[in-house]
């Protein structure tokens, strides 16, 4: 008993950060059907902030969060003016765009490997390695904070989505971007906004994740699959169901983990992915998406 | 005033289709694929006057990649349908041919053609499956499922997991040793070369190219798309293990990071979109620039990190500003130089 209840709270604590990874990649495809195989690599550039920060000036990565947020923002902003305005009226869109954010992973990977190597890094606050003790259960205090944090910030983004004049119109625009462009919604800006979103809480997740998983540059080739069950299994484009999906999955994946060998936890993820193509294509929350 | 009769008018169609269709066949130089396979049968003749394993090398990796995507080309230029998994029956080819080498020693030239026959069932029992969805959805199944085999086969110990296995080198001498896999190389490129051409000018093809315009319109013309879909599925898995069968006894090993590794299956997509989706001689030139450029980066800087760099951001330029490839974009400008005109 003591042993489910513990495994329970490991894959619910790993579930947290998923949430967070996976709901920035949800929100960029649900306003801008943009697949963004290039989310993992753009989470990865965030755990290098954190890393690089905590290890030439000893920042904590829950302060050097914010920066990473900034900095990916950012970078998110410049994308989608470089990239992306532009392929909007492209006619394979979805097509072209899975490709392009495909080729931009290779480049953010090539990019991190020429400048830091390929060596696997971890950052190591004292709580990174810590746990609090209750009864003969453990939690890790890295990842309970982590989780904490991640928690804060989907319910930070979910009140903004509901209550805010903006975060209407980015629903909006999700649920359809013409009827939202002839109410007068400005879909450009919204597209903009939503997707430098998205890419700062990539930077955001980067931060958390630099110390609860060990990173290298091609490592996000393993991420980009389990985020994309998460996503496909909460319904492409529904944030609620991805981080709904983020948990089922991480506690399936942990109790996997235990009965049959650490090797076979990741799979769940794939295997699910492949299963809720087969059987339920449009996931826990999604429209139903174009069936052949 | 004489009345025209229908059997009239079919055959001054039929006569004015022909004539378009020999005015093509006409501007067609078919000289030119013909001389290069000539030429490439010929080449391996240079040994005899030094040791030019480095040429018979690069040609022998081109000629892979031809096959290679080629046979991605059918799936993903004809229907449309984009796999970044196809590395997937690399390794299934080439770990069915590697492991009968390892354990009975026939050559894993004899196995390629059925390695290619088991890729092809796979591919179509794959197919089934992820045939199912489309667009971004299909993307992604095709990308976990990478991560699915790449994790089975470490951990499969019958095929040696991780570390994999190591096959023996062929008793020929240095100079020798390169030929056979040449030939099974560069023959096999021109087959699937040929095959595509037949594919796109079957009824089967234009039947895969319609879904690739609309799937919708396709079926209701009384298309039936799933088991055209599946079928040139199958046929690109077909080509690619194939490849791989005899890949692996060129390198003496097979081994998981060999065959799983998504370069490979990028360097398939990117070959098909530089060169030309959908079009013949596309692949073809793809795979030459590609195989170019890599041993450019690799001699000059040397690091597979930059490697991976400058394959992402030749990607997204071609990408960008000629989705088309090199091949369509000059079909389209009506600059497309004869001996390139393979369709």
């Amino acid at each position: 008993m003591a042993d489910i209840l513990q495994i329970l709270i490991l894959g619910l604590a790993l579930g947290g950060v998923y949430a967070l990874m996976g709901s920035g990649l949800s929100l960029v495809f649900g306003v801008m059907r943009i697949v963004n195989l290039a989310h993992p690599s753009l989470i990865m550039v965030g755990a290098y902030v954190a890393y690089w920060a905590f290890k030439l000036y000893g920042v904590d990565p829950m302060i050097s969060l914010p920066i990473a947020t900034v900095i990916l923002g950012a970078i998110g902003v410049l994308l989608y003016k470089l990239i992306f305005e532009r392929e909007a009226r492209s006619a394979k869109y979805s097509e072209m765009t899975v490709l392009l954010t495909f080729a931009l992973a290779m480049v953010v990977e090539g990019a991190l490997g020429t400048a830091f190597t390929n060596t696997q890094r971890v950052t190591s606050p004292g709580y990174a390695t810590d746990a609090f003790f209750i009864a003969d259960i453990f939690i890790p205090k890295g990842q309970l904070y982590a989780g904490i944090v991640s928690l804060t910030l989907i319910t930070f983004l979910a009140l903004f989505m509901k209550y805010s004049r903006f975060g209407n119109a980015i629903r909006a625009t999700t649920q359809n971007r013409e009827a939202a462009e002839l109410l007068g919604v400005n879909v450009n800006l919204v597209g903009l906004v939503s997707f430098a979103i998205g890419i700062a809480l990539a930077g955001a997740a980067g931060a958390l994740v630099s110390f609860i998983l060990s990173f290298f540059p091609a490592k996000h080739w393993e991420w980009i699959a389990i985020l994309m069950s998460l996503v496909v299994l909460g319904g492409m484009g529904s944030i609620l169901g991805t981080v709904l999906a983020a948990y089922i999955l991480s506690v399936v994946a942990a109790f996997v983990g235990f009965y049959f060998g650490a090797t076979w936890s990741t799979l769940t993820f794939f295997v699910a992915l492949f299963v809720v193509l087969l059987v339920r294509p449009q996931g826990l929350f999604g429209e139903k998406p174009e069936l052949a | 005033m004489t009345t025209l009769e229908t059997g009239d008018i079919l055959k001054a169609r039929k006569t004015y289709n022909d004539g378009l269709a020999s005015s093509i066949e006409k501007r067609r130089a078919t000289w030119f694929p013909i001389g290069l396979m000539v030429v490439l049968m010929a080449l391996p003749a240079l040994q005899f006057v030094g040791n030019y394993n480095y040429v018979i090398h690069l040609v022998l990796y081109t000629a892979c990649y031809v096959v290679m995507a080629s046979g991605w080309n059918i799936l993903g230029g004809f229907t449309g349908y984009i796999s970044l998994g196809h590395n997937v029956f690399f390794a299934i080819g080439g770990y069915f041919a590697g492991m009968i080498f390892a354990r009975y020693g026939v050559s894993t030239i004899i196995l390629a053609p059925i390695a290619g026959l088991v890729a092809a069932m796979a591919g179509y029992a794959i197919g089934l499956i992820t045939l199912r969805v489309r667009g971004p959805s299909f993307i992604i199944s095709s990308l976990a499922l990478v991560m699915i085999f790449r994790i089975f086969f470490e951990n499969w110990e019958f095929v040696g997991g991780a570390a994999g296995v190591s096959l023996k080198a062929n008793s020929l001498s240095v100079v020798w040793a390169k030929l056979p896999y040449y030939y099974a190389f560069v023959i096999m490129a021109a087959f699937a070369v040929w095959v595509s051409y037949k594919i796109k000018h079957s009824k089967f093809g234009l039947g895969l190219r319609a879904i690739s315009k609309d799937e919708i319109k396709a079926e209701s013309a009384g298309i039936d798309t799933r088991t055209y879909k599946v079928l040139a599925f199958a046929i690109s898995a077909f080509f690619v293990g194939m490849a791989g069968a005899v890949w692996g006894e060129y390198l003496t090993y097979i081994r998981p990071n060999i065959f799983l590794v998504i370069l490979i299956s990028v360097n398939m997509v990117l070959m098909c979109i530089l060169g030309g989706k959908g079009t013949i001689a596309g692949p073809v030139v793809g795979a030459i620039l590609i195989v170019a450029f890599n041993e450019l980066f690799v001699a000059t800087l040397g690091a597979s990190e930059i490697n991976i760099l400058a394959t992402g951001l030749i990607m997204m330029i071609s990408l960008m500003f000629f989705p088309l490839g090199i091949v369509g974009s000059l079909a389209q400008h009506n600059k497309l130089p004869r001996i390139l005109n393979w369709d």
